[in-house]
């Protein structure tokens, strides 16, 4: 990465957190923190979709461990900070126990086993009542006291800030080519000695990491959790489109789904009422159609065709 | 790259829009906005519609005599999806972008619990129609009040209702697995202790299955006297006709309101039909109901609809009634003063029966027992204001015509 | 628990299952001809039960009779549904596609809900009524035979297809090998044009047999789409009779974990049979080993 993307990154990063400055409102902070939240999530999800090309559509089992551990462990007494690190190991845990399983398993097969996994948690959170609370639900401790959504904001920025950072630390260590190797060619990548179940693991393990804060963050904010909220399909389907709309496999994609995506439902939800979903999901056909790629590589791929310098190319990659 | 193009343009306007709504907030002077948040679209949408309809007719005749405050009340709805953390999203947007001073909410228990915490913080009232678990009143909020009666008042007047008429000894519970379904399975569980009835079997169940014969297989083992069902609308349905199939002959079929209570419930054509017949279920409201205007809003909803209501439309109405006398009372359009009038309201006669809410925030509603008797929900408990004789014991399905 | 208990729930299982067996099968054909998750596959089946209703309501079709049409229509629209949506999009990355199916599926269900409504809605035929007894122990609902009776046809008629004609063996050649089938003189699109149109119409006629023993409202298929998963996979990917199978196995797991442990959990049974196949057989427990 050149010196003048960096600066950028950094620039971008500061200009969001001073966003509060000029936004007062708690409604526009809010569907501002959920454009960052999903950004993250979306930067999370693309280090095993984008990168290592494997399609996960079982993100919510992280999302879902870090929301239910930051409720749990705390009901049970432990301090916050140690519910964070708790509910990491747990998601963890998690992304071990689906990787070890799942990451044999290629193609749709992959896809289908992630799914299997998020339903079996989704249904044991709502099957043990004892446990999780089952669909009457259990409330969330807050994290902040004061300047409730400003500092949720802020927290959301800097975990998008993070999985950033991460993802482009990644995309150009021996780690990022070697998963990209298998993304490429997974047999290819076999013979020239990557170990392809560890490298794609390790992916994994990152990725639930920053999904399960972004969970428990999503949990503290809203106080109350329930099993269909943070462990539904529809939430792991949302993760994996934002990056895949934005565009898989870059850092800018993500970002950029999120901010369409999340802007997009929210408009359309306050505009066309009963009809957002249709819009919604005509949008998503209308994209796939034309922009195959996703937002970002057509984006790219225009400016290529315009005779730019590559910048964007460059800068997404 | 036309095509691009004019994504490219699409986005901007979209971004353009965000910006004009965030300017585009704040109070309009010429009307009054009541905020609601319910579910137009998901899994109870349903239900959603029968909110908007009993808002649409209760916003016609407030505005018909005047509105509130010499303004007409305009209602900003926000779609929850049947998903809680859109409801609480759509706290923040309600409040914060379109200014409103309450808020009407939402439909499932689920939701309407999710909302509780972000009301409390923003301290705006909320004025919950349907939610009947009674864990949304479990924060002590000052912000919250209920006008439908809940899952303890249920099984309450079930039991009172089973002590007083035959008085069996064996309990079954079928309930969904959702937040609705718990917390009755909850409240009928400590009812039936303290009454001494004996719980012979709890059978939770997903929602939406096509066979449930072999839940009903299980209870049929048990061979209680009473079951008490809390379901959804067409589950209900499900339901019964498959406990004719199974053979489940309990002397009791009895239900926690929901889809045992909607209109549908007992038609041939929408609902349960000849299977429905002689279930007993808890109710808050039917258009036949004594008090003054419930005929006038079921022929005002027949004529929106085209059907007739059940008592959620009804429950949704009777919230914005509230609503607008709270306003009137306060005077003005401010959180606080809406909350003390809403707290200290006293409506004597409304069609949901008279309104008044304890220091919880619970309107002390009250509920009716109702038996499907020849197609029709016929009130039978408790006494004061029974229609009907029950019919019991509950004749089994091989000697039924 | 008696003996007669289980009989009984076994019977009920292989009921349901049929139908299950029937979406199931329609996926099968897709994923096995088209490589494609067809996560709008629940909302076709929903589309289908539309149309069944709509045919009952207005034309009074019973839809045991309706179900061909049903199926025809559902067929036009499918075959349309690849030529306009999923042929443009051909050869792209599995992650379009499936983001293109997910985005179908969203339009179709709040579409119907904007045109019918959110309401829920069902049929009465007075065959509900009936019951037939087999010995002391076993009752079965009589419509539930007709549509096993049904299922059983359609299930058969797909597998004959496949096996025994042109366009049968033109999509097995294709399942075989994507890149060799054209080649021999198949043409490719309108062969996948065909399956996914019979996939759809045979995931719709499932819905119109559900029908009368069911309800309907617009998200009435989602349930469908992930069962259609399961099966898929227990039966191996590519096998239309592996995924008929897998359809019964799950109908009479589901009401066994019913009778002995409770429905709640009949769900996440499922899906715990589906992580147990797929990490000790990822063939499948009928299709051949392939990782």
């Amino acid at each position: 990465m050149k010196r003048a993307h960096l600066l950028l990154g950094a620039a971008a990063l500061v200009v969001s957190l001073l966003v509060p400055l000029v936004v007062q409102s708690d409604y526009i902070l809010q569907v501002l923190f959920r454009i960052y939240l999903f950004a993250a999530l979306g930067l999370a999800w693309n280090l095993v979709g984008g990168y290592a090309g494997q399609l996960s559509l079982g993100h919510a089992a992280y999302f879902g461990a870090g929301a239910y551990g930051l409720a749990l462990f705390t009901r049970a007494g432990l301090p916050v900070w140690l519910a964070l690190v708790l509910l990491i190991a747990v998601a963890l845990l998690f992304a071990l126990l689906i990787g070890g399983v799942s990451f044999r398993l290629r193609g749709p097969y992959f896809a289908l086993a992630t799914i299997a996994f998020a339903e079996v948690l989704h249904a044991a959170a709502k099957n043990l009542p004892r446990v999780t609370g089952g669909d009457v639900g259990v409330p969330v401790p807050a994290l902040f006291a004061s300047h409730v959504h400003r500092s949720f904001y802020f927290c959301a920025v800097l975990l998008t800030a993070a999985a950033a950072w991460a993802t482009v630390a990644i995309s150009r260590s021996r780690f990022g080519y070697q998963l990209m190797a298998i993304r490429e060619d997974q047999d290819t990548a076999l013979s020239v000695g990557i170990h392809a179940a560890r490298t794609k693991l390790n992916a994994l393990l990152v990725s639930s990491v920053f999904t399960a804060l972004g969970g428990a963050l999503y949990a503290s904010l809203f106080l109350f959790i329930v099993p269909d909220q943070v462990l539904s399909i529809d939430l792991s389907n949302e993760i994996a489109i934002v990056a895949m709309l934005g565009g898989a496999g870059t850092v800018l994609g993500p970002l950029v789904g999120s901010a369409v995506l999340e802007t997009a439902a929210e408009l359309f939800k306050n505009e066309f009422q009963e009809a957002h979903l249709l819009i919604y999901g005509i949008l998503l056909v209308v994209v796939v159609l034309f922009l195959p790629e996703g937002i970002v590589g057509g984006a790219a791929a225009l400016l290529r065709r315009r005779g730019a310098k590559g910048g964007w190319r460059a800068a997404s990659e | 790259m036309r095509t691009f193009r004019c994504r490219l343009i699409f986005s901007i306007c979209l971004l353009a829009a965000v910006l004009a709504g965030c300017k585009g907030g704040g109070e309009q002077a010429n009307t009054f906005r009541i905020g609601v948040i319910t579910s137009l679209t998901g899994s109870t949408a349903a239900f959603g519609q029968a909110h908007k309809n009993g808002y649409t007719i209760a916003v016609n005749e407030l505005n018909a005599k005047g509105g509130v405050l010499g303004k007409a009340i305009e209602l900003v709805y926000y779609d929850d999806q049947s998903r809680a953390d859109q409801a609480v999203q759509g706290v923040s947007k309600l409040v914060d972008q379109d200014r409103v001073p309450l808020i009407l909410g939402s439909y499932s228990s689920e939701n309407t619990r999710a909302i509780v915490p972000a009301v409390t913080q923003k301290q705006v009232p909320l004025l919950i129609p349907t939610a009947t678990a009674d864990n949304v009143l479990e924060t002590g909020s000052p912000w919250v009040f209920r006008v439908c009666e809940g899952s303890g008042a249920y099984a309450r007047a079930t039991v009172d209702f089973l002590k007083n008429n035959g008085d069996p000894q064996t309990l079954a519970i079928v309930y969904e697995n959702t937040n609705f379904g718990q917390s009755n399975d909850k409240s009928m569980r400590e009812t039936a202790e303290k009454a001494g009835l004996k719980l012979v079997d709890e059978e939770a169940y997903q929602a939406s299955s096509p066979d449930y014969k072999a839940l009903l297989q299980r209870v049929k083992a048990k061979n209680p006297e009473v079951i008490y069902f809390a379901s959804y609308l067409l589950d209900a349905s499900t339901l019964m006709r498959q406990a004719s199939e199974v053979g489940l002959n309990p002397r009791y079929y009895t239900a926690a309101g929901t889809g045992f209570s909607a209109a549908e419930f007992p038609t041939q054509d929408k609902g349960a039909g000849k299977f429905a017949e002689y279930t007993f279920s808890v109710s808050q409201w039917l258009p036949t109901a004594k008090w003054k205007g419930s005929q006038e809003f079921d022929a005002a909803f027949f004529k929106l609809t085209g059907a007739h209501p059940a008592y959620h439309a009804m429950e949704a109405y009777a919230a914005l009634l509230v609503a607008a006398a709270a306003i009137q009372k306060a005077g003005r359009s401010d959180a606080t003063a809406i909350r003390d009038a809403i707290r200290s309201l006293d409506l004597a006669e409304t069609p949901f029966g008279p309104i008044r809410f304890d220091a919880r925030g619970q309107n002390a509603h009250p509920v009716l027992i109702t038996q499907v008797q020849g197609g029709q929900y016929k009130v039978v408990w408790p006494a004061s204001a029974a229609e009907a004789r029950p019919i019991l014991p509950t004749p089994p399905w091989s000697q039924r015509p | 628990m008696d003996l007669f208990a289980a009989l009984q729930a076994v019977v009920n299982g292989i009921l349901t299952g049929a139908l299950y067996a029937l979406v199931g099968m329609g996926m099968a054909l897709i994923f096995g001809v088209m490589r494609i998750v067809n996560f709008a596959h629940g909302a076709f089946m929903m589309l289908g039960m539309y149309a069944a209703y709509e045919l009952f309501l207005h034309a009074g079709v019973n839809p045991y009779y309706g179900f061909p049409l049903v199926g025809l229509g559902m067929f036009v629209l499918g075959y349309s549904c690849y030529q306009g949506l999923l042929r443009p999009i051909h050869g792209r990355s599995d992650f379009m596609q499936i983001l293109l199916t997910l985005g179908i599926g969203l339009a179709l269900t709040d579409g119907v809900q904007l045109v019918f409504g959110a309401d829920y809605h069902q049929i009465n035929l007075p065959l509900l009524e009936k019951n037939l007894h087999f010995g002391s122990h076993i009752t079965v609902n009589a419509p539930w035979l007709v549509s096993f009776a049904i299922a059983l046809a359609a299930g058969g008629g797909l597998y004959f297809f496949v096996m025994h004609t042109m366009m049968g063996r033109a999509a097995r050649a294709i399942a075989q090998n994507r890149n060799a089938a054209p080649l021999m003189g198949i043409h490719l699109h309108r062969v996948q044009a065909f399956c996914f149109g019979l996939g759809v119409a045979v995931a719709a006629v499932a819905g119109s047999l559900l029908l009368p023993v069911f309800y309907l409202y617009p998200g009435v298929g989602d349930q469908f789409t992930l069962k259609a998963f399961v099966m898929v996979v227990l039966g191996g990917m590519e096998s239309i009779v592996g995924a008929a199978l897998a359809g019964l196995v799950l109908g009479v797991v589901e009401s066994l974990t019913s009778l002995y442990w409770g429905n709640e959990w009949a769900l996440a049974l499922d899906f715990v049979l589906f992580l147990l196949v797929l990490s000790l057989r990822p063939g499948g427990i009928f299709g051949s080993q392939r990782a």
